[in-house]
């Protein structure tokens, strides 16, 4: 009995994973950062850190969502897909002239039910989530396709500003929307009964269940929620761009499970920060800035950001391997 | 003519922690033998099972298998010396035939290399008609019923000539024809000159087929007997005998007869047949029956966190529904499951979040309070005595005994009428166990409903006020406190006569 207490003790240590990982994450985005301001002197300008977070404030606030259905213990793998959808939607009702702030809520409604759609699916039919959702992004691939009749979609008013005004000159709208709804997700996961059963759902559903939780309820209600984000991010990328394409999420999910990943979310489920997700998304985006500004040809830039995406997802099965 | 002996265990030992599983035991089976181990909950047949298995490793002794002696045995090792297990339905290809599962591995084959499925067929034909199993051998696996699956395994293991075969409780949820159907196969088998060791819950069973019978008690074997002039009761004997010195004594509570919540005609159309029953107000009532009674799933229905096909529950006169556990903790049940690694926690979360989990998601409100949250964390870690380091800690971090501590504080924490406990002290220290004894005597006191499984007699005795016996999914009868000893519940639980 005597040394399993004591393996016990050495094991007390590691019982803040999650915040350190965080800690870790800053580290190793400080470490970067100092790195490539020695390569790059432009690195470090304020235009250049902004426009690093701009352009990965689409693919962190499509991740909010995807990370709390992984959170749940399940999978979204339609958020790309589902934001092409629902670009189409919004470019189109912007190009009939429907107001702007219409344009915004009709699009998110739509995400909202594309989401509640995967979830309903997922949790009624109990096929295994990453399966499901891989099948459901195909189907939504062929709803972006046949909304736009397979051709992209010009914006014709000005919708320019919604995805690339800068406040002050500086700061890109869509860096504060991510903020904003980062701190929104935190404040929900961290402080809501409905955080604290996904997590609990992701950690043991059996235990939850028994618990007194709804499982079906709760997930397709994360699923709803990341629905309801990729809707939102297809206005910031339509603004941005300003057309709608058929293919402009394709490459979202993998690049939010990487993010996700690397920010310290569990791959099955109830473990994970939203401070932990935000620094992965952005360590993600410093990787590939610096790729660019270091001009690794683009081919060699898929090959590396594959990479690290395995070694990431490797490191953090070494990690909970250890543990048992 | 002497029979040739097929296995010997000599001096074989095993320890968990804080329990020795296994003491010295010696045990031997010949050819054409049945050799029945029988015992209480515990008592050791499965640790025995698992080390000629080669799952488990034992701490002391040889196991001698025809002249070849081991200090442990490996799976394959096992598998090699000729030692089958046979299970009820794992271990075969459900979408292969039953003649393609009996050769699986050896297949004949012709001299182009390929599998003669001419001879297959016939082979296989020859082994069923030798054990007068009544099979085609052109069946799919995938659509027999168990008992089908389990004579199709034991076929197999004729056709890779095994000599050994282990059967561990082979008749769970059998009908009462089924049961005589795998009774004539095993005594077929054994007139084929395979030595079989067969273990079961059911006196019936291993006194129509037994050549030899041990009994196992506390890890240690109490008495082997040869066919012949044996009764139940003797039997019965041997597998209790307790030193009465060694049981908890608890403060007695006065219970309230006025108040009641009454369960009836709980089923599930399989392994829970027809329960009724009630428990009054602050007493402990025991549910006892050997594993594989139906008494966890019993309580699960109760619960709600099975469907049920009939089942009321009236709740101090107010018959109350409930169709999941959701609706049951809200109607004022907790059930702390016993599995606490599997059910109860959540390993990866810490101390906090699992005791608040179930007061948290069934009252009003959605924001949580996390000061509160922390305090009522502190205050249980210290009423029940959690040793950890600090509410943070991962649950998984805990020992045993603070692990089952841990659950007793979330379902207490969430403050129901009923409290429904499933193997509460299994695998914990004797301090934490006296502990969780307190907290049902004072649960009592407070005027709860208190239902107890337990595999440990000693305990069903020494906390409960009433002991409700299971088995083969009914309800067998009640025994008060009165006479409440080893003797009655074992005879009930294992269907003796006394």
């Amino acid at each position: 009995m005597n040394h399993i207490d004591k393996k016990k003790e050495q094991t007390i240590k590691w019982n803040n994973r999650s915040d350190q990982t965080v800690l870790y994450l800053l580290g190793i985005l400080l470490v970067s950062v100092i790195i490539m301001s020695i390569l790059d002197e432009y690195f470090l300008s304020v235009r250049n850190l902004f426009n690093i977070l701009n352009q990965q404030s689409t693919l962190g606030i499509a991740t909010l969502g995807v990370v709390m259905v992984m959170i749940a213990g399940c999978m979204d793998l339609t958020i790309g897909n589902v934001l092409a959808s629902t670009g189409a939607v919004a470019a189109i009702l912007l190009n009939a002239g429907v107001d702007e702030i219409w344009v915004i809520l009709a699009t998110c409604a739509v995400g909202f039910i594309a989401g509640t759609i995967n979830g309903v699916i997922v949790v009624k039919t109990r096929i295994d989530s990453f399966i499901a959702t891989l099948g459901l992004s195909t189907v939504y691939q062929g709803v972006a396709l046949i909304i736009p009749g397979g051709q992209n979609i010009y914006l014709q008013g000005k919708f320019g500003d919604f995805g690339t005004f800068r406040v002050g000159g500086i700061v890109p709208l869509p860096v504060i929307y991510f903020f904003v709804l980062a701190t929104i997700v935190y404040l929900v996961m961290r402080f809501t009964k409905f955080g604290r059963k996904l997590y609990t759902i992701g950690g043991n559903p059996e235990a939850a269940y028994l618990a007194g939780i709804n499982l079906d309820l709760n997930r397709i209600m994360a699923y709803a929620i990341s629905g309801l984000l990729a809707g939102f991010t297809s206005l910031i990328v339509i603004s941005r761009i300003g057309q709608s394409q058929p293919a402009m999420g394709v490459s979202y999910p993998l690049e939010a499970i990487a993010a996700t990943v690397i920010g310290g979310v569990s791959l099955s489920g109830g473990k994970g920060t939203i401070p932990g997700m935000v620094l992965g998304v952005i360590l993600f985006g410093l990787i590939r800035n610096s790729l660019n500004m270091l001009r690794v040809p683009s081919f060699y830039q898929y090959v590396t950001l594959g990479a690290v995406i395995i070694i990431a997802v490797a490191l953090s099965k070494i990690g909970s391997n250890k543990k048992q | 003519m002497t029979k040739q002996q097929l296995l010997e265990i000599k001096g074989c030992s095993k320890w968990f922690p804080g329990v020795k599983a296994l003491n010295s035991i010696d045990f031997d089976l010949l050819e054409g033998e049945i050799h029945c181990i029988i015992g209480e909950n515990g008592a050791g047949k499965s640790t025995l099972i698992k080390i000629l298995s080669g799952a488990l490793k034992p701490d002391e002794g040889i196991i001698c298998i025809g002249d070849k002696k081991f200090s442990s045995l490996t799976p394959s090792l096992a598998q090699e010396m000729g030692i089958r297990t046979i299970y009820q339905e794992i271990s075969l290809a459900p979408d292969l035939t039953v003649a393609e599962n009996i050769f699986m591995g050896q297949e004949p084959v012709n001299r182009f290399g390929f599998v003669d499925y001419f001879k297959l067929k016939k082979e296989s034909k020859k082994i069923l008609e030798t054990l007068k199993i009544d099979l085609d051998v052109n069946a799919l696996v995938r659509k027999l019923g168990v008992p089908q699956k389990q004579s199709v395994q034991i076929a197999k293991a004729m056709a890779e000539e095994a000599k050994i075969f282990i059967l561990d409780e082979p008749t769970a949820s059998y009908s009462s024809s089924e049961i005589s159907n795998l009774l004539m196969l095993v005594d077929q088998v054994a007139q084929n000159g395979v030595g079989v060791i067969y273990i079961s819950h059911h006196l019936e069973e291993i006194f129509d087929i037994y050549s030899r019978i041990t009994v196992l008690r506390d890890g240690v074997k109490v008495a082997s007997h040869e066919k012949g002039d044996l009764s139940e009761e003797k039997i019965i004997n041997e597998m209790i005998g307790r030193d009465v010195n060694k049981f908890y004594s608890r403060e007695m509570v006065d219970i309230d007869y006025s108040n009641a919540i009454e369960l009836k005609n709980f089923s599930n159309g399989s392994t829970v047949n027809n329960i009724s029953f009630n428990i009054h107000k602050g007493e402990i009532v025991g549910l006892a029956g050997m594993v594989g009674s139906g008494r966890t799933e019993l309580v699960r229905l109760i619960f709600g966190a099975d469907n049920k096909t009939d089942g009321t529950i009236t709740l101090e006169g107010k018959e109350t529904s409930i169709k999941n556990p959701k609706q049951a903790i809200r109607a004022g049940f907790s059930l702390l499951t016993e599995d606490r690694k599997k059910t109860g926690l959540i390993l990866d979360h810490s101390v906090l979040w699992n005791i608040s989990i179930v007061h948290l998601c069934n009252t009003k409100g959605q924001i949580i309070d996390e000061v509160k949250e922390r305090k009522a964390a502190q205050g249980c870690v210290s009423t029940f005595n959690i040793k950890t380091p600090s509410i943070k800690q991962l649950a998984r971090n805990l020992s045993g005994g603070n692990q089952q501590k841990l659950v007793l504080a979330k379902w207490l924490y969430a403050d129901t009428k009923m409290i429904i406990f499933d193997e509460p002290t299994r695998g914990i220290d004797i301090g934490a166990k006296e502990e969780i004894y307190k907290s049902m005597i004072q649960l009592a006191k407070q005027g709860k409903y208190i239902l107890i499984i337990s595999s440990d007699m000693p305990e069903l005795i020494a906390m409960c006020d009433r002991v409700i016996v299971m088995r083969q999914g009914r309800l067998v009868c009640e025994i008060d406190r009165e006479n409440l000893n080893e003797e009655n519940i074992l005879s009930y639980s294992i269907g003796g006569t006394i």
